[in-house]
């Protein structure tokens, strides 16, 4: 299981340098193109923006990974270690709840409606349902991150969390 | 539609106080209006649609760029060849090393988009400084993280991209040009207060460099002030987008960390993007929730019930303009800025056009009054670094930074009653008549 989870977290790592590279790559040749070539790269724009939906989607997942998504916790850190837990453990199943209903249900559903729609991007011609994909993706990998912050919450030995 | 703004409001504030991250609070009482509303398939197909529509933006763009440059910057000795320069020209004086503080926080957002980085690039290096010349901690964390503030209006600056985008359209060149003078002001405000309370307290003065020393110091910052005139020359001379400045200033700060200083190793790249996308995508959670959050408001009609009941109460602008930002400080104390930019923008921007001010003071306006919240408890991203980097408790700073609230209220009082503040510099480039 932990190499399982170790494979997870690497790949989504490494997806996310890719995806960083890519976007400071394309929106460079953007810049050489219409500066230096003097004929501007019409693709570059939205592939641009439709990598940015793609980092930062995904790359939510990854910071839940990290624990470092913003949030309010002068209030739980002050209650005892069991009550801390419960309140914990009801976080992550509102996470799970959100994940599982907006990014994977409706995420999906928008996926399914955008590929009937068969609605295409303006200039890189890629079917918009793709670029949705995204969302039920994360969702998943919230659901499992969540899953796991659960197990470690309960289970796992607090030395050696998952 | 009362319902609505009820479920909205309740069902946040309970997710907040039991730790839930603000974004998936927001998505969350999003998704639970939608549902109440309309079918449960459509809603929840919306809920993604508007999130990942909040994406979709070029502007937007810019944001991970300056997060990435300002990331290479912190490592790559730029941030420490800013603090040597600033500390070579006022050291010397009384609170010296507090006005180094804030000038460096000052310099620092000048050449990166955010406060989160100027906190823990500055904050890293001048905490320490400051406890060994015997400074109160909890006074310099203080120092410290209200300055980091002045980032956010000093250009370049993610915030005011975001403004821009929820404005519907204001030029981003222009609002860069009207957040000078304003960071400027609050920057000299905090130094102000800096320099009574050394006096006071009676803080050993350093020595004055000689003015060869000076001069090397200066001179070694410049690479690194060249990219203030590459950037905002650029965006503001109308050569490249911000976005493109972005990419741009990654480039430069790439040459000088990685090439030019060497404080950057090719192998440390990888991490440094992928902390970077990290950072990025927290910020891009909070504009896709919110995003889905603003739409449902403008569906339900409450931004124009709002502003209704706001001119309601009083037909004195003045009145009207300080309820505003009483409202704004109060909400910046719980919110994050990027969420309340989206989220109030739509709302609060039409009364505030009513009473006939303009959309660019209006994005100057919020961005100084939810900074205020950004460096306040009990959500205050900032605070909380400068807390974690100087090793002390919240409670213990909040007394220190009273006299610099009431600094960067002053400020924001000038910059709410005289447009000129705001509008001055833009002017004077053209990008608004007068």
């Amino acid at each position: 299981m932990r190499k399982f989870i170790k494979l997870v977290d690497q790949s989504l790592g490494f997806s996310l340098i890719c995806a960083m590279s890519a976007i400071l790559l394309t929106v460079i040749w953007q810049v050489i193109s219409r500066f230096i070539l003097k004929d501007p790269a019409s693709v570059t724009e939205e592939l641009s923006r439709f990598i940015l939906i793609w980092v930062g989607i995904l790359g939510s997942a990854y910071a839940y990974r990290k624990k470092s998504h913003l949030g309010f916790n002068l209030i739980v850190d002050r209650q005892t270690k069991a009550t801390r837990r419960m309140l914990l453990t009801i976080v992550e199943v509102l996470v799970i709840t959100f994940s599982a209903l907006a990014l994977i249900v409706g995420g999906k559903e928008l996926v399914i409606i955008t590929l009937d729609l068969d609605q295409i991007s303006a200039s890189l011609g890629i079917r918009m349902g793709f670029i949705y994909t995204v969302l039920p993706i994360s969702g998943a990998l919230f659901v499992f991150y969540s899953l796991i912050n659960i197990y470690n919450l309960w289970i796992a030995d607090p030395e050696e969390p998952l | 539609m009362e319902m609505t703004a009820i479920v909205l409001v309740v069902v946040f504030f309970a997710l907040l106080l039991i730790n839930v991250p603000i974004s998936i609070c927001i998505g969350l009482s999003t998704m639970l209006v939608m549902l109440i509303n309309i079918d449960t398939l459509p809603a929840l197909a919306t809920v993604a649609q508007r999130m990942a529509g909040g994406l979709n933006s070029f502007a937007l763009l810019a944001i991970p760029f300056f997060v990435l440059s300002g990331l290479l910057m912190g490592r790559g000795g730029i941030a420490k060849r800013l603090i040597e320069c600033a500390m070579a020209l006022i050291g010397a004086l009384p609170g010296g090393l507090a006005l180094v503080n804030v000038v460096s926080c000052m310099l620092f957002g000048a050449i990166s988009g955010s406060a989160v980085a100027a906190t823990s690039a500055i904050g890293s290096f001048m905490l320490p400084e400051m406890k060994k010349a015997g400074y109160d901690p909890n006074f310099s964390a203080a120092v410290t993280a209200a300055a980091s503030t002045t980032g956010m209006l000093i250009p370049p600056s993610n915030i005011l991209i975001v403004y821009a985008i929820a404005s519907g359209g204001v030029s981003i060149a222009a609002l860069f040009m009207a957040g000078y003078l304003p960071g400027i002001m609050v920057g000299l405000a905090l130094m102000l207060v800096c320099y009574v309370y050394a006096k006071r307290k009676g803080y050993p003065l350093s020595d004055r460099l000689p003015l060869s020393v000076v001069a090397t110091k200066v001179l070694a910052a410049i690479p690194s002030l060249f990219l203030i005139f590459l950037i905002i020359g650029g965006i503001v001379g109308g050569i490249f987008t911000a976005t493109e400045a972005g990419a741009i200033a990654v480039v430069y700060a790439l040459m000088l960390s990685v090439g030019f200083y060497r404080e950057v190793k090719v192998k440390e790249l990888p991490e440094i993007l992928l902390k970077s996308a990290e950072t990025t995508a927290i910020v891009m959670l909070l504009i896709a929730a919110s995003t889905a959050m603003s739409w449902v408001l403008s569906i339900e009609n409450i931004p124009q019930a709002l502003s209704e009941f706001m001119l309601d109460i009083s037909d004195n602008p003045i009145i009207i303009l300080l309820l505003i930002n009483l409202l704004l400080i109060a909400v910046g104390a719980f919110l994050d800025m990027t969420p309340a930019v989206l989220i109030f923008t739509p709302i609060f921007l039409p009364v505030a056009e009513q009473l006939g001010m303009s959309p660019i003071q209006f994005g100057i306006m919020i961005v100084l009054n939810l900074s205020i919240g950004l460096c306040s408890p009990p959500v205050g991203a900032v605070l909380f670094i400068t807390c974690a980097i100087a090793k002390t408790k919240l409670e213990e700073i909040i007394k220190p930074l009273l006299p610099l609230y009431v600094a960067m209220f002053f400020v924001l009082m000038l910059v709410t009653y005289f447009p000129w503040f705001s509008e001055a510099i833009p002017a004077m480039f053209g990008f608004i008549e007068r």
